[in-house]
């Protein structure tokens, strides 16, 4: 099938895979077509016909956007006629458009003013009488109808990539315009790629509108620091008035290949703005001298977690982070069973995909990145696609094709099922094998509330998938029985055709479970915080006792859910201290941070690559060329499968720690535009079960934590598991998100 | 052939200007010069040209009226850069003349913009609607450069003239149903499927049916062909109700329920005709009662076509959605001449949808019904279906049986097919004429597929004596054809060979010739008009029946035919039910006029050049389950695209939208 089709485009010989288009192959061949309306990760618009081409032999023009090439056929992408219709083409677009460059956003990087200059347009034979159309106002983004030139370049990525589906072309000839979906106003995640994919001033952001020229601000590639997905990003910053110190103005990506929710676009101002202070860090140091333990988050890069396993050797004291800790657990577990340290997937096996699983993850917002693959994969390989999880998820509705909805607590039970209907007529080892010849079955369906049904439909709907992927969630990773359910998983993997992508929680989860040796959390005293809660704490958030740099304002690398390391750079400068200065007072000298990049943890698969010969960049093609990928990992595959232990009962009134779209943590948690609602979330039927109102302020105690919220009714939630954010207060990470809990109302 | 004034249509060139009306030479195409029954129409313009059938016409209003369409039809347009500005300018530079505001330049610029749009816009509303304005340009020069010239406005600019524009297409006009099949393909280009599924429900309720065992005469008049091989209409089609159904969606309804407006309509017969009269009635407002004779829903399409055709599980969504538009459904209820009479008191109008479900005979020697193994395809596929499918009465276990059918359309592959399935020792097919014809009246791959499984053809051959012992059924004899053309020319003629019949030992002959309709619930005194074929008689156009307020739509009507005319004769059906019920008038709506004219002009022309497109880009195949995998089972056999062959074959279709308008 397989066949390549050789043909020849201005007279070069070019060969074209299946699926290839003239344009997709002239683009690789560097052989160049104008295009205003094209974009390489969704299918053709076709709406502005600038890629016409000439073919040998055929009348008229073809467009090259869509067209396969045939054998042989020869291809011409110039001529004084093409050039003509093109510059027409331009002088239509240029009708009416309104001239105001001089305070449009997009003036500097607009391809309408581009393509205006590349075609000479120096004058206007064409007119049409104008129309009023009103500017339109949809929270962080702005509609200007009048600098629409109709791409619908913002209509594809938002149906095809994202998945919210929210916008749409209104059809009318000349008055065509794009309107939300549905809907009076925009209602969607505020991911902003529509307006990334823009090529004219029409969709922007409202915070950055007005505020700066596309040539006045310096950009600093990065990586967004928010979750494990780690997205590519660019800063872009400006000193903020005349004596003003550098901000960020916006964030920008390459929207061409990549994608960014909107806690990436939108979230930026993250950066800690705090001062120098000598004797906070004299304090600091005997802190750590008289310490115990340092407890620290996984929101930090591998050079800083490097450092603190270099200051738990030196020092002989502990270290505690309990969501790498648990991740690491789990990834032991895998290992066992698999024989190898890292999982298969990643964001892009995801996206290739024609059967997906994806169980224990409210996947929308845990990890939007891992969500933009699935909306590619069923969007572009129509992917069958079934969400295992105990609640459903109107944002995953659209991809979704069975949903799996089990009891609260019986992951493992579920997942022993999925292995067994997976591997029925795999070659297992004997213990294997008994393993599950001994599954009670008849408890398993009742217990986990999935009947065998479910499964053979999902076996059905798989039946003619090529690339399959399980995908893991936080409530195995953190559930009681997660060495059980990882052994399962590598089973899958091992002797399934399906890839395995484990999701990490924060951005740098996987590469701190891979650099430092933690130890359990124990109630302990004398215990630094890094980044976290210690009797002395030393933190890029508000309120420590000494300040340091955020993640958007250090160098240092990421490990994310690709199993890739990322570079991430100074947006910002932080005038103060670092964890190198620290260590330094230590006699773990290195000058700068990221002198560690290279001595990263070679045992777990990182090389010997210094940061500054690491790119930090996406080829013309989309190739992603930023880091590396951690070599492979054999290891001992000695482990074995565990009976399956009784399910867990969850009666009562339960609450999911989970946030809301466009929230993940205390960063952001502290920026300026994202929405900051910490409600929480309930159906009517669990107002009934906690005996609570919509608005009513309620206590919810779970553990030792005990916090106050609003209750708010969600007509789209079902059953007695509300939603409790957790970005404005901080849940231990390794505890299963699912919690029994007292709900009280505050009188 | 049509009398005109003047016409430039598909390249004639007309010109009766200046000669006397007896004298005028005719067109040698089906125009609209009547419009309807009381309106001559004075011009037609469309895509291929112009047609005036008036000296009075206005024809620089003409030209603005219909770059005026361009912004109307919205469904169409706005899509493409040349096509939404292009159009506008076309209609602003027409209207300046029209009004006595335009100067030379502006024909030139007319000129400039249409050559564009010709050449470079995304379909083929834009690469046409130049088409006729040039035309007129040219040859109505003077008419032109005098409203230029004296600054006046075009004849009649300010008086009320009516304009009746339609947008069509080649395949939408060939489809029964005139399902908008460039709007849906186009949702599927556009992964918009919720898109592509409610265009196809705005006049075809049964998408996944239709998805999937139309015979698709749009195909026939896909223009792609007239380029390398048309578009796989159908099976794109598909997409849309399977992307609904796996996702578990709640039905998207391309339009919303109109409240009630009292009125109730009775609908007997739950086939497909039932359904869609139901469905669009339900959606005006209009209470609807469906009256089922057998104990489930469906019609034929449940009952006589196969699960591994058609699986019920995806009909029933198709159903269901008929449901949730408010639909009432009444199962085992045969309706007779007196409930006839009572619904005409009880209901506002009565449509009869009751197909054709009585097998016609072989017309052989000895064929008694009472011989054990004479079987009619219509009751063999009742019982396997209702067992396969619903697990009503018994299976039908032919182990050991030989079967023998008598057809040659869909039905007979559907009785062989079964018949295989039902693990029969050996099955026949007699068929009076040859392979290429059995195609012809199926499809290749059907035809194929029943071979593969191992079904025996007997072509030429007809049985002409059923053999029985005591009253059942041992052997047939069989006689033997041949083609003998005709010395004169004329259509070749079947001429039984003599001495060459013989016979073969059978258990079962299932005759599945043709069915007849059972009109026993008509009430004799209305003395309902029938056909010479034992149908329903209506005018073809609004389907009442020669009684008022009673109307009759499907197999019933028009006989034994395809699903997707039952849905297209219903639709019509109910949309003048609909106005019927509150009015007591029968009529049309225009745009249901423009269809007609135009079926009868046909938009396809299989003779048109097509320019702008690369030639030899393949069409998409779906993957087939293996004879070994299909052959004793009920799974369904054709596996439909998947995404990426529906975006490959999507990408194809050339989008041959065109907009005719009449001046009436």
């Amino acid at each position: 099938m397989n066949k390549l089709i050789n043909f020849k485009i201005d007279g070069i010989s070019v060969e074209a895979q299946k699926g290839e288009t003239i344009l997709t192959v002239a683009r690789k061949n560097g052989i160049y077509i104008p295009t205003m309306c094209y974009i390489s990760k969704t299918s053709p618009c076709a709406s502005c016909r600038m890629c016409v081409v000439e073919a040998e032999g055929v009348e008229g023009f073809v467009l090259s956007c869509n067209t396969p090439p045939t054998e042989g056929i020869e291809i011409t992408t110039n001529t004084p006629t093409l050039q003509n219709e093109r510059t027409n083409i331009m002088k239509l677009y240029d009708v009416n458009h309104p001239l105001e460059c001089g305070v449009c956003d997009k003036s500097g990087e607009c391809d309408l003013q581009n393509k205006t200059l590349e075609f000479n347009v120096e004058r206007q034979s064409f007119s049409a009488r104008d129309q009023l159309r009103p500017t339109q106002n949809w929270g962080l983004i702005n509609y200007e109808p009048s600098l629409c030139i109709m791409c619908e370049k913002c209509v594809h990525v938002c149906n095809e990539v994202i998945g919210d589906d929210a916008i749409e072309v209104k059809f009318g000839g000349y008055s065509s315009t794009i309107i939300p979906k549905n809907s009076e106003t925009l209602d969607c995640t505020f991911c902003g790629e529509c307006i990334a994919v823009c090529p004219v001033g029409a969709l922007v952001s409202s915070g950055f509108k007005y505020r700066a020229n596309a040539w006045e601000l310096s950009r600093v590639p990065s990586t967004c620091a928010h979750c494990s997905a780690g997205c590519p990003l660019e800063y872009e910053t400006r000193h903020s008035g005349i004596n003003g110190a550098d901000e960020i103005y916006r964030v920008k990506n390459n929207f061409e290949f990549a994608s960014l929710c909107g806690a990436g676009r939108f979230g930026f101002d993250f950066d800690n703005r705090a001062q120098r202070n000598e004797s906070a860090f004299n304090k600091a140091v005997e802190a750590i001298k008289g310490a115990k333990a340092i407890r620290f988050s996984s929101m930090i890069t591998n050079e800083e977690a490097h450092i603190l396993q270099l200051l738990k050797e030196k020092l002989g004291i502990k270290l505690f982070n309990e969501d790498a800790r648990v991740f690491g657990e789990f990834m032991k577990s895998y290992s066992s069973m698999s024989g190898k340290l890292h999982h298969s997937g990643s964001l892009d096996a995801i996206k290739q995909s024609d059967a997906v699983i994806i169980i224990g993850s409210r996947i929308a917002t845990d990890n939007p990145g891992v969500r933009y693959a699935l909306t590619t994969a069923s969007k572009h390989n129509g992917a069958k696609i079934v969400y295992a999880h105990p609640m459903e998820d109107t944002l995953m509705q659209s991809v979704t094709t069975q949903m799996m909805k089990y009891e609260v607590g019986t992951e493992e039970g579920v997942m022993a099922l999925l292995a067994h209907v997976i591997l029925s007529e795999a070659d297992l080892s004997d213990s294997e094998r008994a393993f599950f010849d001994e599954l009670d079955f008849g408890y398993l369906y009742a217990e986990t509330n999935i009947g065998e049904e479910e499964f053979s439909h999902m076996m059905n709907s798989f039946s003619r998938a090529k690339k399959r992927t399980l995908i893991i969630g936080n409530d195995l990773i953190a559930h009681e029985r997660s060495s059980n359910i990882a052994k399962l998983a590598a089973l899958i993997e091992k002797y399934s055709d399906f890839s395995l992508v484990v999701v990490p929680r924060e951005v740098n989860t996987l590469g701190v479970s891979l650099i430092n040796t933690l130890q359990h959390d124990e109630n302990i005293p004398d215990v630094v915080g890094y980044n976290a809660k210690g009797d002395f704490v030393i933190s890029s958030l508000e309120g420590a006792d000494l300040a340091v740099a955020s993640l958007n304002q250090q160098e240092g690398t990421f490990v994310n859910i690709d199993n890739r390391v990322l570079p991430t750079n100074v947006a910002l400068e932080f005038d103060g201290y670092t964890l190198n200065d620290i260590a330094k007072a230590f006699k773990i000298d290195k000058k700068n941070t990221i002198d560690y990049t290279q001595e990263l943890n070679k045992k777990a698969g990182f090389k010997t690559i210094a940061f500054d010969d690491l790119e930090n960049f996406l080829s013309p093609f989309g190739d992603d060329n930023r880091g590396y990928l951690l070599d492979e990992v054999t290891c001992k595959a000695d482990g074995e499968l565990e009976e399956l232990d009784d399910m867990p009962e969850f009666n009562g009134t339960i609450v999911y720690h989970c946030d809301p779209v466009l929230q993940f943590n205390n960063y952001t948690f502290k920026t300026e535009q994202l929405p900051k609602e910490n409600f929480l979330l309930g159906s009517a039927q669990f107002g009934v079960a906690a005996r609570i109102e919509d608005g009513d302020k309620v206590e919810i105690s779970f553990g030792a934590t005990k916090i106050q919220r609003t209750f708010k009714l969600d007509s789209e939630l079902k059953g007695t598991v509300a939603l409790n954010p957790t970005f404005d207060i901080s849940v231990d990470a390794s505890r299963y998100r699912f919690e029994k809990s007292k709900i009280v109302r505050v009188v | 052939m049509s009398k005109v004034y003047f016409s430039t249509w598909n390249g004639e060139f007309v010109n009766n200007i200046n000669i006397p009306q007896e004298e005028w030479k005719e067109s040698a195409y089906n125009l609209p010069a009547q419009y309807d029954s009381h309106r001559e129409s004075k011009a037609f313009i469309g895509w291929d040209g112009v047609a005036l059938f008036d000296k009075d016409v206005d024809v620089i209003r003409l030209a603005m009226e219909y770059a005026a369409q361009y912004q109307e039809y919205s469904e169409a347009c706005g899509r493409c850069a040349p096509g939404r500005w292009g159009g506008r300018i076309l209609y602003d530079q027409l209207d300046k003349i029209a009004r006595g505001e335009g100067s030379r330049a502006d024909l030139d610029h007319l000129r400039e913009i249409g050559k564009s749009m010709q050449i470079t816009s995304k379909c083929e509303i834009g690469k046409t609607v130049p088409n006729p304005i040039i035309d007129l340009m040219t040859h109505f020069e003077d008419v032109f450069l005098e409203c230029i010239n004296e600054q006046k406005p075009s004849k009649h600019y300010h008086e009320d003239v009516s304009y009746i524009a339609k947008i069509t297409s080649p395949c939408s006009d060939a489809c029964p149903s005139h399902v908008d099949i460039p709007a849906y393909i186009e949702g599927v280009r556009d992964l918009r499927m919720d898109d592509s599924l409610m265009a196809t429900r705005q006049t075809m309720p049964l998408a996944h049916v239709c998805g999937r065992v139309c015979p698709h005469p749009c195909e026939d008049a896909c223009r792609r062909t007239n380029l390398d091989e048309p578009i796989s209409i159908m099976a794109l089609k598909r997409l849309g109700a399977d992307w609904e159904t796996d996702h578990g969606y709640d039905f998207f309804h391309p339009m919303e329920k109109k409240p009630s407006n009292g009125k109730k309509v009775a609908i007997i017969g739950a086939g497909p005709a039932g359904l869609t009269t139901a469905y669009y009635l339900a959606a005006e407002g209009i209470a609807t009662d469906v009256y089922e004779e057998l104990p489930v829903l469906g019609g034929e399409v449940a009952v006589g076509v196969p699960e591994y055709r058609m699986p019920i599980a995806k009909y029933n969504k198709d159903i269901e959605c008929v449901r949730d538009m408010g639909v009432n459904f009444i199962v085992n209820r045969k309706v007779n001449a007196d409930d006839m009479r009572k619904f005409e008191q009880d209901y506002d109008a009565v449509m009869v949808a009751t197909g054709t479900r009585i097998s016609k005979k072989v017309y052989c020697d000895n064929e008694r019904f009472e011989i054990n193994g004479y079987w009619s395809a219509i009751e063999m596929l009742d019982q396997i279906n209702l067992w396969d499918k619903y697990g009503i009465g018994e299976r039908v276990d032919l182990t050991g049986k030989t079967v023998v059918c008598v057809g040659g359309g869909f039905t007979s592959m559907d009785v062989v097919r079964c018949a295989i399935r039902a693990n029969a020792k050996k099955v026949y097919m007699i068929y009076r004429r040859d392979e290429k014809t059995i195609i012809k009246n199926t499809t290749y791959e059907e035809y194929h597929e029943a071979v593969e499984e191992g079904v025996e053809f007997l072509f030429h051959s007809a049985v002409a004596r059923m053999n029985d012992e005591e009253n059942v059924l041992k052997s047939l004899l069989v006689d033997k054809f041949e083609l003998v053309p005709d010395p004169n020319g004329g259509r070749a003629e079947l001429v039984k060979i003599e001495g060459a019949s013989y016979t073969i030992e059978t258990d079962f002959l299932i005759p599945a010739v043709s069915q007849s309709a059972d009109l026993k619930l008509l009430p004799e005194e209305w003395e309902i008009e029938k056909t010479s074929w034992a149908t329903i008689k209506t005018n073809g156009k609004d389907y009442m029946t020669s009684r008022k307020g009673i109307f009759a739509s499907g197999d019933c009507e028009y006989g034994p035919m395809t699903i997707v005319n039952a849905v297209g004769q219903a639709k019509r059906g109910a949309s003048v039910m609909a106005r019927y019920v509150l009015t007591g008038e029968i009529s049309l709506t225009d745009d249901e006029i423009m269809e007609d004219h135009l079926r009868k002009l046909r938009v396809y022309d299989k003779k048109e050049k097509v320019t702008g497109w690369l030639p030899g880009v393949a069409r998409a195949h779906s993957e087939v389950l293996g004879v070994d995998e299909r052959k004793y089972n009920n799974r369904e056999v054709n596996l439909g695209f998947t995404q990426e062959e529906a975006m490959s074959e999507a990408e194809r279709c050339m989008r041959c939208y065109y907009i005719a308008m009449v001046q009436a």
